[in-house]
């Protein structure tokens, strides 16, 4: 959703210089949800949902407390539930919080083809512009999390917007006001980072998990929500949580080497033909009929 | 709570059992999350299954349901043997020193002394200090001691042996009674393997690991404790364990028992047991003749080693009581007339919840106003109350939402024609939700936390005070105008609101504190409260009828400062979450109880970096962060007892004389429905105290009859009780009713998740789809693999899934027995036997 | 050989609805697909009336499309089947490109580039479609075959791009360079000179077979 005072970093599809780009000091933004606290009370499932105004909608059940398999186009914010026996032995009921990570390097604004349709503002939130939305999907595929959910009846994809309309006038995001464990916190990337990195610290030196750490993915350029868990090694166990997420090398090379190859051909073949007629011109046919045309 | 919410941040050790606090009181859980955050603090968590709780603890341990006795007994038993109990506390601050009298007989068998098998109570005779002196050193002299005085009364001089080795110490029987309770026996009750076992004992009494008496552990519990037949026992036996472990009283300890409901405690504060009146005084019984009679029996006398101190403050319970009536019958209570004592119900018999329906079933109960409860839902053993309302006259019922209770004649089963026979004449009020009245919540902590109503109830809805003072003020009227048995009590009840037919709740909150009715002198502070002020707190109580306070212990909550209740504070010096300015705690606005047992012998705590109170040598008195929790002027020389309301002055190890019903130790005793004997004495498998009905719908089953799986039940976070199914939110959270099943024995049965089973016990059924879980595993218990299931309890026959057709529109509670604890009378939903097959 | 044949009936109205079919969808796929492929180009969405609305029939025309193309494989396979005669004409190409036609060998109803453009056109036809199934639904592919949604868009694209280098060529040779090629594919027919300029082979089978008026 868009909203005024928020800086623009990036936006998709768009030709030319970005307006108002690096005229601001504005931080980095960044959610921390500390996985290791999280008690799967879906408080920010329900904040979410007021915040952006969706209806309660019917839900069907499904062998596990999680909320529904996946996000929805108007679900942003689910807890993923876990039960995991680590290889040790040791048994955990791992509860994570998925949502859009708001990748500094968003495969979603890289693969989009609609101009503004996806916005990447200099905070860090990478936001859709339903308004600017042409529907082709083309962000699910670019997005390495699973996030974008579209909605075949608006042909509109969603996706949580960080609340960057309660960001934007000084608020923190819905779900974090509601987390009522303080597993949820909000503040610019480098003091989440700093927290997020004294809490694995203190639960690798002071508990069970020696192996705990911040997720915070370079291969999507870091995350704006970062994630502290009790096994850095294995993300996936938390509910297919990406070991090494990246934007895929098919969009990465489409709408890079690819897009400019193409132009570069598209345009040698224009040149080509062209050429050619002003140096071969065009084949007559001789008439050997008075009354053929030339 | 004897500590408070923001208190567990203190602690260095948290050991939650009997209660999910991250499922059902996921907003209170950021206070153990913050101490683990900011103190390393350590989790263990003991339960059937594996919760949300259990996510985030650093020891989880699988128990048996109903066996938390013998687990908490194996944790005493372990602190005694590798001496890891807080000796100075444990010497001066409980009764570890004090003599037992002769006879008293520990229950090897099953039983303590005095155990009378006709009536299935106890004469507790035996269970009485011995009177007179220090016995340190002198030999125990064969014999069964004096006879006791009756009615038997405590020793105002009682025996002691500091040094703890008299045979009869209380040490030395807890220590006997205990030694049963080994690693290998805690297992076999249990079902917790014994390394296990020993892991949790070692890590939650490592905070006196080498004399160590700065750290704190807490224990934290809920419904999981209460529900059983022997419910009230294994809350004392953590109390114990807090009072060898020196816990008691200190920032970051006590025994924290979580309240399920926002209000639980203030109902409780406010009487809402069969026994009690407000503050915890006693209701008459049929010898209490007359008010003398009456505050004889209930004013203890303080009984301690001679040289100590006790401040008995409940000796001052005729100053309450008096309080109570004037401000009951107002100007009708006068010192000719007892301060018309005799208005006062006097009971015969039990009256609690169990017995209720009991008597409804029974035919004797012709009426119910069922105001904000689900009794079908709540049980236990619904079928027999929807039986007993169908022969109940008439049922008022007050509520937000059609229930169960409301529309007990749809419960499934019924058919038309039997329906056509039920003659029960329904009342359905509008009633208010709690987000459309002002008013307070007492929460865990004892704070009295006023609230605004957020907005006007809908429609024809009415506030309950409205609709019960319309109920009174008809009432009253019949009276004036038909007379009737006894019209006193009613015609002259204390009515002086402003609006008599919709009294507001300042005016009611106001009347509670209490005023004084002429002037009140306090010549130590040389201070004078006017006749019509409100009064400052309940030390300003009086037993001669110049003041009125509806409970005492609220006694404080609105002064002529204003009210305290309603105070928004955020200032927390000590930085120990004190919040002194916000609201106003019971009793006195203090934050934790018997906090006098922070600091040693000399007034000095035990860890000055969370200093709550001290004893200041300059001021000659008791000064600190928290309001001391103590006589304030009693040098700490004097040797007063810091459980002040206790006539010992000390913490109880040892329960004597009335205390508790089923014994002065806690022993472990099996459920009612249990899969074997127990271990401990298989002559005496259940607590025999243990109330069980007898009507043709309550009925047992046993492992025999194929009732051979164990059952317990519970709260989501998702859902509040019986009526967030109502709501569209929590339905899309957790759409269905469901049970828990270990992976295991889904696998024994070829049963996937999703699959619709039947849960049958000897009372009813229940129809739910499976959750085939991992986060329930079997268990060895006396040699038996054994299973534990689980189901969440908030469905029923109406709601936005039952009226869609979704769900097997049956109640939880229809599994349930009701076999009550003999001290609480809290029926048994924790624990139960079941079978299950595909539905 | 009768001087009052003044036509050759090249296209059948069937051919040519079919090619116009094909030719117009490409070209509104072309257009819509160039808006979605360079920002520099979105706005050829926004004259063919907004990206949501190109988007919405992008798949459509392309199913349009890859039917006329089935339906010409149907109608053309065996003039589309390459022959010896088109093998040595390839090899004498270059003198195609300089208009040296007279130094050729003959060939049938249709010469090696054409073939060689169906057939481009068909299997870039059947990429498309395939891959375009996968871009217009990619909800409907399961998170762990997420592989095929990354192929799905470079084959698209790249096929896309290969389609439109022998686009480029066709719509150049038969506009401009090839005079009456154009003529043909409207009005079906073609100067029996034309004919034995650029297809004697099949000139010659028509010839011998019974000539056709119009």
């Amino acid at each position: 959703m868009s909203n005024g005072p928020l800086e623009i970093k990036a936006i998709s599809g768009h030709a030319g210089p970005v307006p108002g780009r690096d005229t601001s000091r504005d931080y980095d933004v960044c959610k921390l949800v500390d996985v290791t606290t999280c008690i799967g009370c879906k408080a920010c499932e329900v904040a979410c949902l007021e915040w952006n105004g969706y209806p309660f909608r019917e839900t069907v059940f499904d062998n596990t407390y999680q909320t529904m398999p996946d996000l929805a186009w108007n679900y942003y914010n689910l807890i993923r539930f876990n039960e995991h026996t680590a290889s040790d032995g040791t048994f955990s009921w791992l509860m994570r919080k998925d949502q859009c990570m708001h990748c500094a390097d968003p495969g979603c604004l890289r693969a989009c083809p609609a101009d503004g349709a996806i916005v990447q503002y200099a905070n860090g939130i990478v936001d859709f512009q339903q308004e600017n939305c042409i529907g082709c999907q083309y962000c699910v595929t670019g997005c390495p999390f699973n996030i974008p959910k579209f909605n075949p009846e608006t042909k509109k994809v969603h996706k949580c917007t960080l609340c960057s309309d309660r960001v934007g006038v000084g608020l923190e995001p819905a779900c974090i006001k509601a987390c009522p464990t303080g597993c949820l916190h909000f503040g610019s990337k480098d003091d989440m980072k700093d927290l997020a990195g004294r809490r694995a610290q203190q639960l690798r030196e002071h508990t069970a998990h020696t192996n705990a750490g911040v997720y915070d993915p370079p291969g999507v350029g870091g995350t704006h929500v970062i994630y502290v868990l009790h096994d850095i090694s294995n993300p996936e166990a938390y509910g297919g949580l990406p070991a090494n997420p990246r934007v895929p090398w098919t969009v990465k090379l489409w709408k890079g080497p690819l897009k400019w190859l193409g132009n570069l051909a598209m345009f040698g073949g224009l040149l080509g033909v062209t050429l050619h007629y002003l140096r071969f011109g065009p084949k007559q046919v001789k008439e050997d009929h008075a009354e053929g045309k030339s | 709570m004897t500590n408070g919410w923001i208190d567990i941040k203190n602690t260095d050790m948290m050991l939650i059992m009997g209660g999910n606090p991250a499922e059902n009181h996921p907003c209170g859980f950021k206070w153990p999350i913050e101490a683990k955050r900011n103190r390393n603090a350590k989790m263990i968590v003991v339960d059937p299954r594996f919760t949300r709780t259990a996510a985030t603890a650093d020891l989880f341990v699988q128990l048996r349901t109903g066996t938390d006795i013998a687990f908490l007994g194996g944790l005493i038993r372990y602190v005694m043997e590798n001496n890891r109990i807080a000796k100075d506390y444990l010497v001066q601050y409980t009764n570890a020193a004090f003599i037992v009298r002769k006879g008293f007989k520990l229950p090897e068998d099953g039983l303590y002394s005095g155990f009378d098998a006709a009536t299935h109570t106890y004469d507790k005779a035996t269970w009485n200090y011995e009177e007179g002196g220090d016995l340190k050193g002198k030999p125990d002299t064969p014999g069964d001691g004096a006879p006791s005085a009756n009615p038997p009364a405590l020793p105002a001089d009682v025996a002691y042996d500091l040094t703890l080795e008299h045979p009869r110490t209380v040490f030395q029987l807890l220590r006997k009674h205990f030694s049963r309770y080994t690693p290998e026996m805690v297992e076999r009750i249990t079902g917790v393997p014994k390394d296990q076992f020993l892991k949790a004992a070692d890590l939650f009494t490592s905070i006196r690991k080498d004399g160590d008496t700065k750290k704190v552990g807490t224990i934290i519990y809920a419904v999981g404790w209460t529900q059983h037949s022997s419910g009230t026992q294994t809350i004392r036996t953590a109390a114990m364990l807090q009072l060898l472990l020196g816990n008691v009283g200190r920032a970051g300890g006590g025994v924290n028992a979580l309240r399920g409901h926002s209000n639980i405690q203030g109902a409780t504060d406010m009487a809402g047991v069969f026994d009690l009146l407000p503050g915890y005084l006693k209701v008459p019984t049929m010898a209490d003749v007359d008010l003398k009679t009456y505050l004889t029996r209930i004013t203890p006398k303080a009984a301690k080693p001679g040289p100590w101190n006790s401040f008995n403050y409940w000796s001052n319970t005729p100053k309450f009581a008096v309080s109570l009536l004037k401000a009951l019958y107002g100007e009708h209570a006068r010192k000719e007339n007892d301060w018309a004592f005799h208005y006062l119900p006097k009971i015969d018999r039990r009256y609690s919840w169990a017995e209720i329906w009991d008597d409804m079933y029974r035919g004797h109960v012709k009426g119910l106003l069922a105001f904000g409860m689900n009794g079908v839902a709540i049980g236990p053993n619904s079928s027999k109350n929807i039986d007993a309302l169908k022969k109940a006259d008439w049922l008022v019922v007050c509520e937000i939402y059609p229930d169960e209770t409301s529309e007990f004649w749809k419960s499934p089963g019924i058919t038309t024609d039997e329906m056509k026979q039920i003659q029960t004449t329904v009342y359905r009020l509008p009633g208010a939700g709690f987000a459309e009245k002002d008013g307070t919540f007492v929460n865990s902590a004892r704070w009295l936390q006023w609230k605004n109503a957020a907005l006007p109830p809908p429609g024809l809805a009415r506030l309950d005070q409205e609709i019960l003072a319309r109920i009174f003020l008809k009432v009253r009227e019949l009276y004036q105008k038909e007379g009737g048995k006894f019209p006193d009590p009613v015609l002259h009840a204390t009515w002086n609101y402003t609006d008599p037919h919709n009294p507001s709740l300042a005016e009611i909150a106001k009347e509670i504190n209490g005023r004084a009715l002429a002037d009140v002198t306090d010549p130590k502070l040389n201070q004078t409260i006017k006749a019509g002020q409100q009064l400052p707190g309940f030390a300003w109580l009086r037993d001669d009828g110049s003041t009125s306070s509806g409970n005492w212990i609220f006694c404080g909550s609105w002064t002529e400062a204003g009210a305290q209740i309603q105070r928004r504070g955020t200032e927390d010096p000590s930085g120990l979450g004190i919040y002194p300015n916000w609201a106003w705690s019971w009793p006195a606005n203090r934050r934790v109880l018997y906090n006098r047992a922070s600091c040693d012998l000399s007034g000095k705590p035990w860890d000055p970096d969370r200093a709550q109170v001290w004893w200041n040598e300059a001021q000659q008195k008791w000064v600190g962060n928290d309001v001391p929790d103590f006589k304030p002027d009693s040098p700490p020389k004097d040797h007063m007892g810091p459980f002040i309301m206790n006539p010992e002055g000390i913490g109880r190890l040892f329960v004597p004389l009335a205390g508790m019903a089923d014994g002065p130790f806690p022993e472990h005793y099996e459920p009612t429905e249990s899969p074997i004997d127990n271990p401990l004495h298989p002559q005496q498998t259940h607590n025999p105290l243990a109330k069980r009905f007898s009507t043709p719908l309550d009925k047992f089953g046993s492992p025999a009859e194929g009732y051979n799986i164990i059952c317990t039940t519970y709260r989501l976070t998702e859902h509040y009780h019986y009526w967030t199914k109502n709501n569209p939110m929590n339905v899309q959270l957790v759409p269905e009713p469901f049970v828990e099943i270990p992976a295991e024995l889904a696998d024994e049965m070829g049963l996937r998740g999703g699959e619709k089973i039947k849960v049958t016990s000897a009372r009813g059924h229940y129809l739910a789809k499976a959750m085939v879980t991992r986060r329930i595993k079997s268990m060895i218990v006396d040699g038996k693999k054994t299973y534990q299931i689980g189901i969440p309890i908030h469905w029923g026959y109406r709601g936005i899934a039952e009226d869609a057709g979704k769900t097997g529109l049956t109640t939880a509670n229809q599994l349930s027995p009701a076999v009550t604890d003999p001290n609480a009378y809290t029926p048994e939903f924790k624990g139960f036997l079941v079978k299950i097959e595909r539905a | 050989m009768s001087a009052t044949i003044s036509r050759i009936l090249r296209y059948t109205l069937n051919e040519r609805i079919l090619h116009w079919v094909a030719g117009l969808t490409y070209v509104y796929q072309l257009l819509t697909g160039l808006a979605f492929y360079s920002p520099h180009l979105f706005w050829i969405a926004v004259l063919l009336g907004g990206g949501p609305t190109s988007r919405f029939w992008h798949p459509w025309a392309g199913l349009l499309f890859t039917v006329a193309l089935f339906w010409m494989l149907e109608v053309w396979r065996n003039d589309m089947r390459i022959t010896d005669a088109d093998r040595a004409w390839a090899k004498a190409m270059p003198h195609y490109i300089r208009n040296e036609d007279e130094d050729l060998p003959p060939i049938d109803r249709f010469n090696y580039g054409q073939k060689y453009f169906f057939w481009v056109m068909l299997w870039a036809g059947i990429i498309m479609l395939i891959s375009g199934l996968a871009l217009w639904f990619p909800e409907r592919i399961p998170w762990n075959l997420r592989y095929l949604r990354y192929l799905a868009i470079l084959l698209h694209v790249s096929a896309a791009l290969i389609s439109i280098g022998a686009f480029i060529i066709h719509v150049y040779m038969g506009t401009a360079m090839v005079r009456g090629g154009f003529t043909s594919i409207i009005r079906g027919e073609v100067t029996p000179a034309w004919a034995k300029m650029h297809h004697r082979l099949w000139y010659n089978r028509i010839m011998g077979a019974a000539p056709t008026r119009r």
